[in-house]
């Protein structure tokens, strides 16, 4: 009784494993996220490590990603984001929906990540959201800063200025 | 990081405004420091004053200034790691009272807590929070 049952689950491992190119199955458990084994030639230099950080930067990210990175925080796209702007991030976790000021910016290739302050329920809320994250699904630019440009890169100074904060949104209402 | 000395706003309707705390329990490796969804054991500080006529009501359990209690932290200044990578800071620290049980002393939150207190066993307060982040 057991043996036939282990038998139709070896088969139905075997049929799913098959029809995915480049993901192997993990015998152990069949819920487990795999990734994708990297597609392509490698030159010999490269399985040696020659230009290792090369390829990994264009390798790293999936692609949307990538697109993403290079639109938002790349030094000239002309869609780049500010500090100072009015930004919502919308991610797989709680809180799906985060809505705020975007008040710094910290570009470290992989560990890019940004800060968005926003004021809830009298509380101000600020969440530090990692760009590569694959929780992370979509940063919507709502509004750039009324002059164009902060006069700085980091806004912390917005932690012990509500007002000034309040002018930075405008008049929206955010939730 | 909340720990001995740090005071913390209390959010429920049990009648604390201001709370001390005074011991972080169950933390054996976390020399001393609690974070959101710990436990904690909480002095108050301030307290709403409490007319005689509701004295007789049957409300909530209301406390007074002094009185001992446990509470559990809902809220940080000190950002907390999220599972998937974010990191989430409130302005203030806040609180909510708790008696030996592990059940809320009052019934209502005004205010709004952390979503780490799902993951920590918190599913009642988390669920009477006006707004979760």
């Amino acid at each position: 009784m057991t043996s036939s049952l282990f038998r139709v689950c070896a088969r139905f491992m075997a049929t799913a494993s098959t029809s995915v190119e480049t993901t192997m199955s993990y015998p152990f458990s069949k819920t487990a996220l795999i990734p994708p084994m990297p597609v392509g030639e490698f030159s010999p230099g490269l399985i040696q490590g020659k230009g290792l950080m090369q390829h990994l930067r264009k390798t790293l990210f999936t692609p949307e990603k990538h697109q993403m990175i290079q639109t938002l925080f790349s030094r000239r796209s002309p869609k780049q984001l500010v500090p100072g702007s009015i930004v919502t991030v919308i991610s797989d976790q709680a809180p799906t929906l985060f809505t705020g000021v975007l008040i710094a910016i910290r570009r470290r290739g992989p560990d890019t990540s940004i800060r968005v302050r926003n004021i809830l329920q009298r509380t101000g809320v600020e969440m530090q959201f990692f760009v590569n994250s694959p929780t992370l699904k979509e940063i919507k630019l709502l509004k750039t800063p009324s002059k164009g440009r902060m006069r700085r890169a980091k806004l912390y100074y917005l932690r012990d200025a509500p007002d000034k904060m309040s002018s930075l949104a405008g008049s929206k209402s955010l939730n | 990081m909340i720990g001995l000395k740090s005071t913390l706003n209390c959010i429920d309707n049990s009648g604390a405004l201001v709370v001390e705390c005074v011991n972080v329990l169950k933390n054996k490796v976390n020399n001393g420091w609690g974070s959101v969804g710990d436990e904690i054991v909480v002095v108050v500080q301030r307290a709403r004053p409490i007319s005689a006529a509701s004295q007789a009501s049957v409300n909530a359990v209301k406390v007074r200034r002094g009185d001992v209690r446990r509470a559990v932290i809902v809220r940080t200044r000190k950002q907390v790691r999220r599972p998937d990578g974010t990191f989430v800071r409130f302005d203030d620290n806040a609180a909510v009272l708790l008696n030996n049980k592990k059940e809320m002393l009052g019934t209502r939150i005004g205010g709004i807590v952390s979503a780490d207190l799902r993951l920590k066993g918190w599913g009642k307060i988390v669920s009477l929070a006006p707004r979760v982040v």
